[in-house]
Parts: C-alpha cells; sequence; structure tokens
C-alpha cells in the first residue's frame, strides 16, 4: 500500500469507510464550583466516508469538544458518535487527531515523536524505520529535522510532525483541531494546500476546525457552522468550488457568496463581536460586507 | 571541560589551600588541632598507600548504595502513590513528614538496636534519610506532568503501563533526579551517623579510631577528606546521569 492511501474512493469521492454520524449529541463538563456546563447539545453531524469539512464556529462553541468526542476522549451525555454505523465507546487507532499545538513529547525527537503511535501499538524498530520514511515523504519534512528535539523545531515543522505522527497508524478519519493557526499567513496557506494534496492522495475523511473563512473554504467540500454554546450545528454550506484546488481558486465568485453566508451564520449565532474575531484574517475579498443578514 | 572552566575552578581551590594554610600559620596552631592542608596531603596518600582507608571505604561505600538504592527504590513508588491517589496522600504523609522531621541522629541508636550493628542498620537508615527528599521529588514530579500529554497517550490508546514509562517517568524525571541529587548526598551522612551508632568497620568507625585510641588528627582530616570526595563523586553521578537523560529539553 503506498503511504497513507487507502483502497476504496477517490478524490473527493465518498468511499465506504471512514463514514462518521453524530445523533442527538450533547456533551458536558463538570464545573469546579459545582454544576455541568453544556458544551454540546441538540448537535446532528453527517460526515461521508472519504470526505473533508470543515468545522467553524465562535470561541467556546464547542469545536475542540466535538473532535474530542469523535475521537472517543470524552463519553456523550446524550446521543451518540458512530463510525461507520459502530458507535464511538473510546479512542480508535481509524482515528487520527491533530490538537491545537503540536503536543509533542519534549524529550523525544522528531522521529521518535513520529514513531511514538507505532510503539505504543507494538510494532517493531524495522516496521515502524520503514513506516517512517513514508511518512516522512508524505508530510514533506525535512529530514534533518528528523533528529532534532521539539523546542528545536520551528512552529511549522512542528505542526508537520504532529501530522504524521497523526497519520502513522494510517487512519480513517482525520481530526484537525485548528492545526495552522499559529503559523503565519503565508505559511499557513502552503499548509492548507499541502493538506489538500495529501487528502486528495488518501482519500481519508478530514475534519478541518478553523477560525478562518476563507481557509474553511478552500479546503472543504462543506462549511458546517456551530452555534454558540452549547454548540450544535447552525449551517452546512456545500462549497462548489472544482478540485484540484489552487490559491487562484479563491477569485471564484461563488467564494464570496459562501463567505457572506457563513459570516452571516457566525453573526447570527454569536452577536457582531465575537463574529468578527472569529475572523481574523481578511484574505476572502469583500470581507467588509456586515455580518447578520 | 575547557581550560575556561578548568582554570576557575583551580584558582579557587588554590585561595582556599592558601587560607587554609594561612590560618595555620597566623594562630600557630598544633597539628592535633588544626594540621596543615600539606600535612593532611601527606597523611592522606600514606593512609592510602598503606591501606588503611580501602577496608573502610569499602564498608560505607557498601552502606551508601544498598541504603540509597532501597531507599530510592521505595520513594519512587511511594512518591507515584501519593502523586496518583490523593486519599493515599492524605493517610500516610503526616507519617512522612513526621518521621523526616524526627532527626536521623536521635533515630539510629534505636534503628541499630532493632536491625543489629551490622550492615542491615546501616542501610536501613540510609534508606530512611534518602527517602524523603525523592519521594517528595517524585511525588511533585509526576503531579506536574502535562494533561495535555496523558491526554495523547490516551488517545493512542496507551496502557498503564505504557502511560508510566512513556509519558510520566520522562516528564517526572528532572524532578526524580533533583531530589536523588540531594538523597545521594544525605545518603553518606546516614552511613556515618549509623556507624557512629555503632560498628566495627567504616569511614565514621575510622574518624573515631583516628580522634580516640590513635588520637591521629591528620588522619581524622583524611578521613574527612575521604568523605567528601565519596559525597562529590556519587552527586557528579547523578548529574552525569541527568545530563545523559535529561539534557536539553
Ligand atoms: N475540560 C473542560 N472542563 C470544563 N469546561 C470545558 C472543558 N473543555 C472545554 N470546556 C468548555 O466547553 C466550552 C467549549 O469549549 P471548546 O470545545 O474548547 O470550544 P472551541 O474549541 O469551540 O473554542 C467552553 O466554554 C469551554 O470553556
Ligand atoms: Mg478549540
Amino acid at each position: 500500500m503506498t503511504p497513507g492511501a487507502r483502497p476504496a474512493g477517490g478524490p473527493g469521492g465518498a468511499t465506504e469507510t471512514g463514514a462518521i454520524r453524530a445523533t442527538g449529541l450533547a456533551v458536558d463538563f463538570p464545573l469546579r464550583r459545582g454544576g455541568r456546563l453544556l458544551a454540546l447539545d441538540q448537535l446532528n453531524l453527517e460526515i461521508a466516508g472519504g470526505e473533508i469539512v470543515a468545522l467553524i464556529g465562535p470561541n467556546g462553541s464547542g469545536k475542540s469538544t466535538l473532535l474530542r468526542a469523535i475521537a472517543g476522549l470524552l463519553p456523550p451525555l446524550r446521543g451518540t458518535v458512530e463510525l461507520d454505523g459502530v458507535p464511538i465507546t473510546g479512542p480508535d487507532p481509524r482515528i487520527g487527531l491533530v490538537f491545537q499545538e503540536p503536543r509533542l513529547l519534549p524529550w523525544r525527537t522528531a522521529a521518535e515523536n513520529i514513531c511514538y503511535p507505532l510503539e505504543l501499538a507494538g510494532w517493531d524498530a524495522e516496521r515502524r524505520r520503514r513506516r517512517l520514511a513514508e511518512l516522512l515523504d508524505l508530510v514533506r519534512l525535512d529530514p534533518s529535522a528528523v533528529g532534532s528535539r521539539p523546542f528545536e523545531l520551528s512552529g511549522g515543522t512542528s505542526q508537520r510532525v504532529a501530522l504524521a505522527r497523526a497519520l502513522a497508524l494510517q487512519p480513517e478519519v482525520l481530526l484537525l483541531d485548528e492545526p495552522f493557526s499559529q503559523l503565519d499567513a503565508l505559511t499557513r496557506e502552503r499548509f492548507d494546500l499541502e493538506l489538500l494534496a495529501l487528502w486528495e492522495r488518501s482519500a481519508t475523511t478530514t475534519v478541518l476546525v478553523t477560525h478562518n473563512i476563507a481557509e474553511a473554504i478552500l479546503v472543504a467540500d462543506r462549511v458546517i457552522v456551530l452555534s454558540a454554546r452549547p454548540g450544535r450545528v447552525v449551517a452546512d454550506i456545500p462549497v462548489d468550488l472544482p478540485r484540484p484546488r489552487t490559491l487562484a481558486s479563491l477569485e471564484d465568485a461563488f467564494v464570496t457568496r459562501a463567505a457572506r453566508e457563513i459570516r452571516a451564520w457566525l453573526g447570527e449565532s454569536s452577536g457582531e463581536a465575537s463574529a468578527e474575531a472569529a475572523v481574523p484574517d481578511a484574505t476572502v475579498a469583500d470581507t467588509t460586507v456586515a455580518g447578520a443578514a | 571541560m575547557g581550560t575556561r572552566t578548568v582554570l576557575p575552578v583551580a584558582a579557587a581551590l588554590g585561595v582556599f589551600l592558601i587560607a587554609w594554610k594561612a590560618v595555620v600559620v597566623i594562630g600557630a596552631y598544633p597539628v592535633f588541632i588544626l594540621p596543615a592542608p600539606e600535612v593532611v596531603a601527606d597523611r592522606f596518600i600514606r593512609a592510602w598507600v598503606e591501606g588503611t582507608i580501602q577496608p573502610h571505604l569499602a564498608g560505607t561505600l557498601q552502606e551508601i548504595l544498598l541504603g540509597f538504592a532501597t531507599g530510592a527504590g521505595a520513594a519512587l513508588l511511594v512518591g507515584y502513590v501519593l502523586a496518583r491517589s490523593p486519599l493515599v496522600e492524605r493517610l500516610i504523609s503526616p507519617y512522612i513528614v513526621a518521621a523526616q522531621a524526627t532527626p536521623i541522629l536521635a533515630l539510629s541508636p534505636l534503628l541499630v538496636l532493632w536491625f543489629g550493628p551490622g550492615l542491615l542498620g546501616k542501610v536501613v537508615i540510609c534508606a530512611l534519610i534518602v527517602f524523603f527528599p525523592v519521594a517528595v521529588a517524585t511525588m511533585v514530579g509526576i503531579r506536574s506532568v502535562d494533561k495535555r500529554l496523558l491526554e495523547l497517550g490516551r488517545s493512542l490508546r496507551a496502557n498503564r503501563r505504557q502511560v508510566v514509562l512513556t509519558l510520566e517517568i520522562p516528564a517526572a524525571l528532572p524532578s526524580i533526579l533533583g531530589g536523588m541529587r540531594v538523597g545521594v548526598t544525605l545518603a553518606v551522612v546516614g552511613a556515618i551517623v549509623g556507624e557512629w551508632a555503632g560498628a566495627d568497620r567504616g569511614l565514621g568507625v575510622l574518624i573515631n579510631l583516628a580522634r580516640g585510641s590513635l588520637f591521629d588528627i591528620p588522619l581524622l582530616f583524611a578521613t574527612l577528606l575521604t568523605i567528601a570526595l565519596v559525597g562529590m563523586a556519587l552527586y557528579l553521578v547523578v548529574v552525569l546521569l541527568e545530563r545523559r537523560f535529561v539534557g536539553a529539553r
């Protein structure tokens, strides 16, 4: 098997594995001063196998919480999350997760960090070495960086390492929690395009949480908008841009309309102030259009 | 180590020796009060050549190493449990603190009475004195492990053993080794104190001999020098371990 590739499906097309469905999902947290905080409620979401979707919403709307629930790290209070029709009850090797920060083990080199999931899964050294070579190629990690410790790596390189680690066990679903939000605008665009190339090759179901409307439109088949807390899906906007996409795709007239619609939903779900906060970059043309339509 | 570090170290040692010599000359102290540095150096070399120190050093080292190993080993286990179980911490930490607050000097006659004047008594004393700093350092280190790294481990389905070995211990290692630095020097103290409470061999015994029946004060100083060197050497071993396993992060 080629690196990261799975047999079924093609770019953008549905495959029979890696489908996610959340039904009536509610997740809450205990509060230190007693009581509980409802982070997600009544959330319904369906993502087909091989699809790539962007998840956008105001701060605190439960985007990270939703990813954790899908990753099996948080038990639902109500409702279910299913992977290929089977409820997710705990962490699953078919799901890879990239956290908002690289979250590398500081005492391990980049290569050892990438191989960490393989080690935990009991792969022998020879198999790990072979998989490492594939992964380095897949995420285009500079080979000179593999022996470095995390503190020596740039933000972008660290996030590549984190991505390679999430892909190590060839997951069917890749969850990315604002993975590029700490990168500068240019680096982020490059990472977006690389992520797209990666997805087009592997047809892994991909959920990208982002703050950035342009990033969401550039990457996704659909942009899913969450409401303010407790989060639920308030809009599901298809992005009908041809693939493969490039930065020029953002010049399509459709983009302006989609961005306006997304911004309107964000404004509605969070009020003007946080709608602005949720859209820090002005990469998309016509960003001055007001929120609540 | 380049000349940049060797030079200041040598200079500091030189200043210390000259000051020592000056005190002896100016105060005109007799050799049985404060022998001059060259007298001590001469006696130190002679004691080694004649084989006076070696058997005592061997005895003390054995006590230190066994005591440190058992004390630090127990401290790692207990420190881990204390960090992970608030209930256990509340139940047993008062006793640990109380044991630590009681001077080992006051406890050692009792311990020798219980465990005999042989090796076992000293090992127990060393282990007790090593236990506290290592247990506290382990507890603090394990508690401060980044929750986000533990979540990463959980998302990768690390089992209990893997969490301990690949996350908690490496993360807590700087703290644990810091506790061991303190512990290893205290182990030297424990061994000497134990030997004073009753023994037939060891550097503590040699000090008593030199001060008492032999009345050889330069030998007393040569023994003190040996004890200091042992402490420094053991400390250095921990520092080197730290360099090797912690290094830059
Ligand atoms: N472990 C937790 N304990 C308590 N509250 C939490 C926890 N994690 C998240 N929350 C709360 O749940 C809400 C949703 O958080 P999160 O999913 O991180 O939002 P987002 O990623 O959309 O910014 C926030 O109000 C947050 O404070
Ligand atoms: Mg978040």
